[in-house]
This record gives structure tokens, sequence and C-alpha cells, in this order.
């Protein structure tokens, strides 16, 4: 039977001085938690009941996100090492808890098959698990892939997992001492060979001891300073994720202007976000949480086309403004860079890769809704957009079609209220582009084929969600109000959209406002009407690949429907990035108004979807549709890409 | 109809001008504006050095009153835009703008909305003040000069500080037969240089649409459109422009329109008689080759 | 300094041709209404000397109530204060007779900026006949304007160029659009607090319109069939293009 503390003289002494340690420790959260304080609150929580929240609390996404880390593993190496130390800490944390256990009330952990499985076998596989999980994370500080060094590192890692391997080793050589002077033991695999290597000495009993207090103190020195150190992110990486809401995409919300109404006020909140200050709390707790890993640099479609914006460059700058509890300075835009903030197309992608569920877009829409809104700093070629949505109510500035051009030669049934069912919302994009025009022939087709009953407005709309996405949420909110007024008084219920981002606007935002409507994508109604065959398309072998729009399969994750429609006229293949995992087309965020130079997104993806030697590239969104068509112009004289609806449309029999 | 004409000494301008007063009657007057002969012959003629118009409407108005003149023409310039407005309220005499179409039954014709609606007017006034869009109406050729009558500009209140001519190399738009415009396309100031390099071999002049114009990289004077020049050339190459109604205005008199531009769906190939869908930077560079091998 | 600008709010000249309509010889009333691009510049110069010269900007419009929210925009931009003469002539006397009213309201404008053109029936007509009713200056097509020891200071961009030109005293200038005068877009505190600033309307007067009978006005038909070169080979699309543009002597 092991002894605990052996050959320790007053080894309770170190748990005594884990007391202070642990006080410096949690002095330093609360360091944290006091500058996250200073955020503002948030305004509106969501109120909705979930099985899976307590509180403002996540359990759900705790569990997996935050403590099994199931992000992380998506880099299977990096989850492999992570998992190793994290889980191997873990299993010696609880070793170490027992022994202490052990000392003040004897619970019987050193004897019998317990101490042979556990507290030898099993502490010293956690041990070797750690040590060559550190070694990796050591090897790649050293030779650092580019997401850990663009645009620049965060300092702390190397130190902190020096020491942690430190420790480890002089554990491993506290044990080999102790075994070498004592006896070999039953699942110390690990303490028997090192046993072996030590030479027999007569001091052996001392140097053991004296590096049995060096291994002691070095791991209270760890905990220590763990809040000072990235490190911390043991701590608030899984707080972040459990008060992160896990629906996808990220969350907008809409603002509640009769705030600035009153002119009287002391202090004029700001619209958007041109400080520290004026963040919420939760995005503080986000700039804080970053581990610049860059995995959403990798992601980020902008980043990735060497625009001046990456994701992780915004986390990193606004952490320094908050390391430097600089809560004042509202030049936060011009350090991001302005330029940089623009190029955001809000795909989302950098949310989805981030393994500790920080919400980079909305820190970077609510710097972009200052500019908009306060600053009225916008490209040009936005405020062209901008201009165009507030005069005319559609962005397409300079369009060469009228309202009803899209009509033309075909019938088109008005909505009448009490009498059609769906409302078929056609959006800008195919009212004012000639080629999206097509898409809305093609819908008009399907629907008609299927007998479903549907109508449109006699004006065309646009949801308002461009002026959202360049960042004024002032006009945004008064569209859609008109919007919703429209709608209140045709009696309006069910929506059909063929544009995603629409379908995201009606969805998360109207709600908000007053407008609770069923919508559904065109895709997934594509899909729901060839299953329950009101729709018998002829199937062909042509290979589709399809690319999947931001706004439908990241950001409100449907990926299946519109597959399921588009095996019902060819043969899929995939892209490697496809899914929720899919890149960007570039139309996103109002960058379908932008003059992008240098490499294009569009030009990236299409040319992705090209290397699978599909026939066709189908999408599911008019701005994916117009970005690719240019896009694959490229490389390709062919026209490859369609909508859905086209591709289906072309293939119904209609006699 | 007796009808004066307010011009700059401009062959081609005042040319315009006289063959629209032929419609309306005999050889009208003319007042020439600026130095040197004044080119042509008319029962009357007057100089003025002066060009600043808004210095002319005293004595221009007392002009036409003294003299009875029915009908006033002016190009729908500056100057005629200038002075159109405050000659009519003076004498109370209805003003016309930009005129395209005049017959002698004195109804005329003008667009509206962007060249995308015309409006026919019948005259009843008189004497009526008509500025007559450039390029719609043939120069009439002038012979010979006519010794003019010095009338001169009491007390002008507007004084020319300075004149700045922006270098138009080579031929003058507005007098160009071959027009090679770009536009927003053309990305960047530079890529103008291949233009000019396809004007020159051409003898033709450089335009720009508003889109280039605005951005800097071509200067004002080169805009071509309802509010740049109205430009009637044989051939006019649209090189990266859209086709925006305001620019078509500008070139509804061209003869044969050709347009260049990457975007198939671009509505200037509903005005153009020859498309070619591409980036300019490949079809141009060609063209230039083709036409070196040809001279 | 008291700066007044005129606006004129008119339907959406962006309209495509293809998709133009006439209603009553004007265009249809489907079409968004907005401020006259031309009048944007105008405003944009007028908040320019405003900021520069510590002006007070007085929008005149000459119009109907429902343009009233519409020529807010104006205010957002930088506008002091909003006057609409009620009336519905499209005669330019009338008008001018009409924006008179407002600007004598004023009283004491010293400098009044117009778009070089309504972006509707393009008559740039309306301002000097204004100039000559108020007697004062008129000069046209004007892109800067500086105001020196009592002088305005301008520079006139005209077909061949652009000069400075200098005078004194009261004026009506014409505004073109320059890249200096490009209109900015209003803040949004600033569109929420031009929506409470109260509109001064005022009754329109009749006057003798201009003796011209409006015939007709029609659409003008585009024909014109496109041809398109091929472009796989720039070389031969080019010798083709050369070709037929002779055989069609066009060259
Ligand atoms: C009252 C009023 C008056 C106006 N007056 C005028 C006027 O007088 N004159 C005028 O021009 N405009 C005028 N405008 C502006 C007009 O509406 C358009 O905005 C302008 O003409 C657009 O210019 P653009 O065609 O060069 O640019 P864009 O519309 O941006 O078009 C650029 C074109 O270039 C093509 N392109 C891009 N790159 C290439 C490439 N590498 N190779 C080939 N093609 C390429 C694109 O496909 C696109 O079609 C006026 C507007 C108003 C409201
Ligand atoms: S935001 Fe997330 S993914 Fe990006 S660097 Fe920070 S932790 Fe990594
Ligand atoms: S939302 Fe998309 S474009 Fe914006 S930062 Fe994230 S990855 Fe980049």
């Amino acid at each position: 039977m092991r002894v605990p503390y052996w050959n320790i003289d007053y080894g309770f002494l170190i748990d005594i001085l884990a007391i202070p340690a642990l006080a410096v420790f949690l002095s330093g959260l609360y360091g944290h938690y006091r500058k996250i304080r200073k955020g503002s609150e948030r305004l509106k929580t969501r109120s909705d009941k979930l099985p899976w929240k307590f509180g403002p609390v996540f359990v759900r996404s705790v569990l997996t996100k935050g403590i099994l880390g199931t992000v992380i593993y998506r880099k299977f190496y990096t989850g492999l090492a992570h998992g190793s130390v994290f889980w191997g800490m873990l299993v010696l944390g609880l070793g170490t808890t027992l022994a202490f256990a052990n000392l003040i009330a004897k619970v019987p952990v050193f004897s019998g098959s317990f101490n042979r499985w556990f507290m030898a076998f099993g502490l010293d596989l956690a041990g070797v698990c750690v040590l060559a999980g550190l070694l990796f994370f050591l090897l790649r500080r050293l030779f650092p892939p580019d997401r850990l060094v663009t645009p620049r590192e965060r300092s702390g890692f190397f130190p902190m997992a020096c020491l942690l391997a430190v420790i480890l080793v002089t554990g491993f050589l506290i044990e080999g001492m102790r075994i070498r002077a004592s006896a070999p033991e039953l699942g110390s695999f690990v303490g028997n060979f090192v046993a072996g290597l030590i030479p027999g000495s007569d001091h052996i009993t001392s140097y053991h001891r004296y590096l049995w207090w060096f291994h002691g103190l070095l791991a209270l020195a760890f905990v220590v300073y763990i809040p000072y150190s990235p490190m911390v992110h043991m701590v608030l990486a899984p707080i972040n994720t459990a008060l992160a809401d896990p629906r996808p995409g990220p969350k907008m919300g809409v603002i509640d202007f009769s705030r600035f109404d009153d002119e009287s006020g002391e202090e004029m909140p700001s619209m958007g976000v041109a400080k520290l200050a004026d963040f919420s709390r939760k995005r503080l707790l986000d700039f804080d949480t970053c581990l610049w890993c860059g995995r959403c640099h990798e992601v980020c479609p902008a980043a990735q086309t060497q625009q001046p914006l990456s994701p992780k460059m915004v986390m990193a700058t606004l952490a320094g403004f908050l390391s430097a509890n600089d809560f004042t300075d509202d030049s936060l835009a011009d350090a991001i860079g302005v330029d940089a903030l623009f190029n955001c197309t809000t795909c989302a992608a950098c949310m989805e890769a981030c393994p500790v569920s920080i919400n980079q877009p909305k820190a970077i829409m609510k710097l972009r809704q200052n500019l908009a809104m306060e600053r009225s700093e916008l490209p040009e070629l936005m405020s062209k957009a901008y201009n165009s949505l507030e005069q005319r109510r559609h962005p397409f500035f300079g369009t060469g079609s009228g309202p009803k051009d899209w009509q033309k030669g075909i019938d088109v049934p008005i909505f009448a209220p009490g009498q059609t069912e769906y409302l078929l919302w056609v959006g800008c994009a195919a009212t004012y582009d000639e080629r999206a025009q097509k898409v809305a022939r093609a819908m008009v087709k399907i629907l008609s084929a299927a007998g479903v009953s549907f109508g449109i407005l006699s004006k065309p709309r646009c949801t308002g969600d461009p002026a959202k996405q360049i960042g004024n949420e002032f006009l945004f909110t008064e569209i859609a109000q008109e919007n919703i007024a429209e709608f209140d008084e045709l009696g309006i219920q069910k929506i059909i959209t063929l544009c995603p981002h629409c379908f995201n606007s009606f969805t998360r935002h109207y709600p908000e406002l007053g407008g609770h409507y069923e919508v559904i994508p065109h895709s997934v109604l594509i899909g729901e009407l060839i299953a329950a065959r009101r729709l018998v398309p002829e199937k062909s072998d042509e290979s589709i690949c399809l690319h999947d729009p931001c706004y439908l399969a990241r950001r409100n994750h449907i990926e299946d429907p519109p597959r399921l429609a588009l095996e019902a006229v060819g043969r899929l293949v995939e892209m490697p990035r496809s899914k929720r995992e899919s890149f960007c087309c570039g139309g996103g965020g109002g960058n379908y108004w932008s003059e992008s130079s240098g490499v294009r997104i569009n030009q990236v993806r299409a040319k992705e979807a090209l290397d699978t030697n599909t026939d066709v590239i189908a999408t599911a969104c008019p701005f994916c549709l117009l970005m690719l068509t240019d896009g694959a112009k490229k490389y390709t004289e062919d026209q490859k890409v369609f909508d859905i609806a086209e591709l289906i449309a072309a293939r119904l029999n209609l006699n | 109809m007796k009808t004066l004409i307010i011009e700059k000494i401009e062959p081609k301008r005042i040319g315009e001008l006289v063959t629209v007063g032929r419609i309306l009657g005999e050889t009208p007057d003319l007042l020439a504006l600026g130095e040197g002969e004044v080119p042509g012959t008319y029962p009357r003629a007057y100089q003025c050095p002066e060009t600043i118009a808004a210095n002319l409407v005293d004595g221009v108005a007392d002009l036409i009153q003294r003299d009875g003149y029915q009908v006033v023409l002016l190009s729908a310039t500056t100057l005629g835009s200038e002075i159109a407005g405050r000659l009519g309220a003076r004498l109370k005499a209805p003003v016309l703008s930009e005129v395209i179409e005049v017959k002698p039954d004195m109804t005329v014709k003008r667009p509206l909305y962007g060249g995308k609606a015309v409006a026919e007017y019948k005259i009843q006034g008189n004497p009526v003040i008509l500025t007559i869009r450039r390029k719609y109406f043939e120069p009439a050729p002038l012979e010979g000069t006519t010794a003019a009558a010095v009338f001169n500009v009491e007390s002008p209140s507007v004084v020319l500080l300075s004149e700045e001519q922006v270098q138009t190399q080579g031929v003058r738009l507005e007098d160009a037969e071959i027009i090679v415009s770009g536009g927003r396309g053309m990305g960047s100031a530079d890529n103008f240089e291949v233009l000019r390099e396809m004007a020159g071999l051409l003898r033709g002049a450089v335009g720009a649409s508003r889109g280039a114009v605005d951005e800097g990289w071509a200067s004002q004077t080169m805009q071509v459109g309802q509010t740049g020049n109205i430009v009637a050339p044989a051939v006019y190459f649209a090189v990266g422009i859209s086709g925006a109604s305001q620019h078509l205005a500008g070139i509804a008199n061209a003869k044969c329109v050709v347009a260049v531009n990457k975007d198939e769906e671009a509505n200037i190939f509903k005005r153009a008689r020859f498309g070619v869908v591409c980036d300019y930077h490949k079809f141009i560079p060609a063209l230039i080759q083709a036409l070196r091998e040809e001279q | 300094m008291k700066i007044a600008v005129l606006a004129k709010v008119v339907p959406d000249y962006e309209v495509p041709a293809g998709d133009f309509e006439l209603a009553g010889n004007r265009a249809h009333a489907r079409y968004t209404r907005m401020i006259g691009l031309y009048d944007e510049n105008a405003i944009e110069t007028g908040i320019q000397l405003k900021e520069k010269y510590g002006a007070t900007l007085g929008i005149v419009s000459y119009g109907q109530s429902e343009d009233v929210p519409i020529l807010r925009k104006a205010i957002a931009m930088g506008g002091d204060s909003l006057h609409l003469v009620l009336g519905e002539s499209d005669d330019p006397y009338v008008i001018a007779s009409n924006l008179k009213i407002a600007l004598e309201q004023l009283q004491d404008v010293d400098l009044v900026l117009a778009g070089q053109q309504s972006a509707d029936l393009d008559r740039g007509v309306v301002h000097g006949v204004l100039a000559e009713m108020l007697g004062c200056t008129f000069l046209a097509q004007i892109s800067r304007i500086e105001s020196d020891q009592g002088r305005w200071t301008v520079c006139q961009n005209h077909e061949s160029g652009s000069r400075m030109l200098q005078f004194s005293g009261k004026a009506v200038l014409s505004i073109t659009s320059s890249p200096e005068n490009v209109p900015r877009i209003p803040a949004v505190r600033a569109i929420m607090a031009a929506k409470k600033k109260p509109v001064e309307k005022l009754q329109g007067t009749d006057a003798p319109p201009m003796q011209v009978e409006e015939v007709k006005v029609e659409i003008p038909k585009l024909e014109s069939v496109c041809e398109f070169l091929p472009f796989e080979d720039m070389q031969e699309t080019s010798r083709m293009l050369l070709a037929r543009l002779r055989e069609e002597r066009y060259l």
C-alpha cells in the first residue's frame, strides 16, 4: 500500500499554500469579470423557453462545445492533442485530489485494484497523454501554421506549455525516485521505467524531497498564473459557450430606435458601437475569450482573398483595447480599418469554426452600424445601393428593368386576401436583375405546376435586408415596418422566399418587429413538393454541384432539403467545403455592391465548384447566383450556374 | 420670322443655329460673341467681345425690343442656359430649352425625362427664346464674313478672373466623326491611355461616361450624355459603359454605336449596332493592332 | 450669410427607358419620387458653404404636401429650414413666381442655389427666370463657390473648360455636379431630427404662364438590333468589326 506524501515532511503545507494560490487565481478571474461588467447590458435576451436552457445558460452547448470541446476536433490532430492535455490534466487533477482526500479523510485510494488501475496506471497514462499533447503544441508554436501568426500571434501559450511540461516531467521523476527508493509498483509503467533509469544513490530520498517541493510549487504557480495568461480560456471558454445562443448565425436582433428619440436624455447612446463601452458584456467576453487560434481567419472569405479583414485580427484588436482597459476611445473602427469592416460578408463561417463560441460577425456588424448610421461612412458602391434602397426601396441602382419585366409573357397571380395561401415573395434581386428574374419565372412555373395557391404583391418590395447588412438598421426597420403593415392588411400568413436573405430577415428579425409568419425557402418547398409527388421532374445523369448559400446552410441549418430536390433531377457532387462549412460567394453583407480588387471571393468559390468537374452548379440564392455566374466567367464561357428552381422547372414535363 | 442668333464665334455652333433660323424664315441676324471675323453672311450682324452671358442680358433685351425680333436662337450650352431664362423673363417671352426639332409653323420638340419622352409644343407668344440642343441640326456652311456693328456691354457685373481651356488632344469631342468613350469599366485613369491611342489611330476623340468622370479618370469636358456633351459621330465606341439612359441621351444621334462590355446584359447593347461582350483589355489592344496593320 | 437652395421632387430619374410610361403627358405616378439629382448637388454645395462660412441654409421647393417627407432629406443632409410653396404648375414662369414668394419670406437671401436642371423636365430655365424676377445676377453651371470680402468667386464648368468668375451682390447660381459636391448620406440621427422639424408651407399664387401649348408628349421608339461579334479570337473580331463598319459606310 502506497503512503501519501511518502518521504515528505509537512507535505500538507503544499495544500495550505494552495489556499493563497487559489485566492490569487480567483482575484485574477475577478479582474476579468470586472472588465467585462463594463460592457453594456444586453437589452433583450432570448426569452423563449428551451429545454436545455437555464437562466442565461445554454446547458447543452456547455456540455458539448464547452466541456467536450467538440468543435476543436474539426482539426483532428490539434483536437487530439488538446483532448490529451485537457482530459489528461483532468485525470491528474482528480488523482491529486484523491491523494489529498486520502490524507485528510483516509479515503482508501492507494490500495487494491483501484490503486493499480487508476492511481498507478491511469495517472501514468494521463501523464503520458498530457506530455504528448504538450509536445505537439510546443512543436506547433515553434513551427506555427499561418493561422496562428497572421496577423499576429498571442504570446503566453509557449511559456505556459513549457511550465506544464516541466511539471509533468518532474512528476514522473518524483514517481521514479520513489519507486527506485522503495519497490516497483504494479501499474505504474512510467514510474517503473523511470526508476530503472535512475542510478542508485544514497541521496535519492533527499533529491526526491527537493523535487517534490519544486513540483508542487510549480503546480501552484501554474494555477496562479492561469487568469493572467491565455490559459484563462480553461475558464472563459465554457462560460462563453454557456452564454452563447446556440442558434446559428450572428443573431443581430433589431434596434429600438425610440431609445434615440429622447434628445433631452443625459447621454445619447451610440448607434452601433464606437467605443468598447458600447459593446454588450457578451461581446467583451468574446474578446477576452478569443484564443487567437485563427481558425476563423482560415475560413473567412475576406481574409482568404487577401482583403484587409480578418476576424481574428478584429478580435485581437478589440482584445487589445480590452486589456488596456480602454473603454472610451471611439476609434475602434479606425484601429481595425473601415475597409476591413465593410469586407465582411456576414457569412458566419468564422462563428462556425470558432472553438469557443465567439460571435465575430456581430462585433463587426456593430462597428459597421456605427459607421453607417452615425458617421455615414460607406464604401462608394454600397452608398449607392443604400441611396437607391432609401429612395426607391430597392438597392439595384441603375437597373435596366422595370418592376414587372420579369412577368412578361407569363401569368402571375396577385395575392388575394382570404383566397391565396402563400405569398410568393420575389425580393429585389429577382425583380430588378435580368439574370435573377429567370429564377422568379421558374418558380412561378413550379408553383403553378404543383397547384400551389400562391400570389405576389402587386407592387414589388424589398425586405430591407441589404440595409441591415450595410449597417443601416434604421432604414431596415423602416422598410420592415412598411412591409409588416402591408402584410397585415393583406392578411398574409405564409410566405415563400426566393432569397435566403429574405428568409433570414422574415424569420429572425421580423418577429421582433411584430411580424410573425410561416416562412419557407423556395428550395425547401420544392423538395417537399417533389417528396409529395406534386412535382415529378425528369431525372437525368447530369452532375449537379450545390453551392450552399451561407444564409441557408450555415445561418439556418437548411442543408438537406435542397439536396433532396436536386437529387430528383440529377446526380449530386459535393465541393470540399459544403453544407455548414460552405465558402461564401462573396455577395453577402452588402458586398454584392462592392468593388473588390485582387483575388475575388466569387472566383475562388466558382473555381472550387468547377474543380469538381460538375456539369452544372446549383444554388438557392439569387445573390449567390449572380456572384457565381460572374465568378465562373473567369474560368469558363459556358453558363453553368443556375438556381435550383431553374433546374427543376426545366425538367418539368407539363403535359 | 425675324430671328436673332446669339452665339460665340464658332462656325459649327453658329451654322447649326443658322439652319434652324432658315427653317423659320430668312437667314437670321447674328450677334456674334468673342473676337475675330464673323463667319457667314447675315442681313445684320453685331459683334461683342464679351463672352459672359450674364453681362449681356440688358443690352440684348434692348436690342430685341428695339429691332422687334420674334425669335431668339441660342445653343443649349452654358451660354444659352445662362441668358435664356433671364431674357425670357425680361421680355415676357416663352423660353424653350434643349430643342431638338423645329417646324416652320412654330412647333418645336424637346426631350423630357432624360430623353425617355419627347414633348411637342406650339409656340404662341412672341418673341420666343429657344435654346437648340447641339448636333441635332446639320450646320449650315458659313460663307464669307460679315462686317459686324459693334455691340457694347455697359457696366458688366461679372468679371472674368481666369479661363482654363481643357486640352483636348487632336480632334474636339463635339466635332469628332469618331468617338471612343470609356466608362467606369475602364478601371483607372491610366487605362484611358489605350482609348487615346485608339482614337488617335482613328483620328477621333476620347469621351467618357459620367461614371468615369465621377471617378476622376476623365475630365468633365469629356463627359458624354444628357448633361455632358451631346455628340453625333458616325461611330461611337462605348467601352466599359453600361448604357444608362442619361448616357444614351447624349448619343441619340450617333449613327453607329459599337459597345464593348463584359456584361452581356449591359443596357448599352440595346442601343448598339455592334456588340463585343468581353473585357476591353482583351479587345481594344487587338483592335489597335488591327488598325496599325491597316496603316 | 443666408443661402437658399431650390429643390424639386421628381419621379425616379433612373427608371429604365423600357419601363417608362406616361400618364397625362407626364411620367406615370407609379414611379417613386425623389429629390432631383442636381438639386442634391446644389444642396451639398449649400451645406459646404454653411459649414465654411457659418451661413444659414433654407431649402425652398414648389410642389405638393406629399413631397414633404422626401424633402426632409435635404434637412437631414444639413439644411436648416424647409419652405414649401404649394402648387402643381409645370410652367417655369409660374414656378419661378412661386419660389419668389418663399424667398421673399426668407428675407435677405444672399445666394440662391439650384440644380442646373430638374431631373424630370430637364429644362434648366426656372432659375434664370427667377434671377430676373429677383433682379439679381444669374450664372449657370457653377461647380465651386467662394466668398471673399463681400464678393463671390465661382468656378463655371462649360463645354470647353472652366473659368473663374467674380461678382458681388445677390445671385442665383445653377449648380452642376462635380467630384466635390457628391451628395452626402445623412446620418440617422439627422434623419430622425429632420422628421420633427416644422415645415413652412406657403400658399402658391397664380401667375401668367408662358405662351406655349404643349401639343403632345410621346415616348420615342428605340430601334436598334445589336449584332454581337464573336469573342473567341480578338484579332479576327477586330478585323471583322472594321470591315463591317466600312461596309455600312460608317468609317
Ligand atoms: C440627371 C442625370 C444626368 C446624367 N447625365 C449623364 C451624362 O451626361 N452622361 C453619363 O454618362 N451619365 C450621366 N448620368 C449618369 C448615368 O445614370 C450613369 O450612372 C452613368 O452613365 C454610368 O457610367 P458607366 O456606364 O461608365 O458606369 P457603369 O454603369 O458602372 O458601367 C460600367 C460598365 O463597364 C463594364 N465593364 C467593367 N469592366 C469592364 C472591362 N474590363 N471590359 C469591358 N467592360 C467592362 C461593366 O460591365 C459595366 O457595364 C446622369 C444621371 C442623371 C440622373
Ligand atoms: S474568434 Fe474564435 S476562431 Fe477566431 S481566433 Fe478567436 S478563438 Fe479562434
Ligand atoms: S462573417 Fe464571414 S466574412 Fe465576416 S468575418 Fe466571419 S468569416 Fe469573415
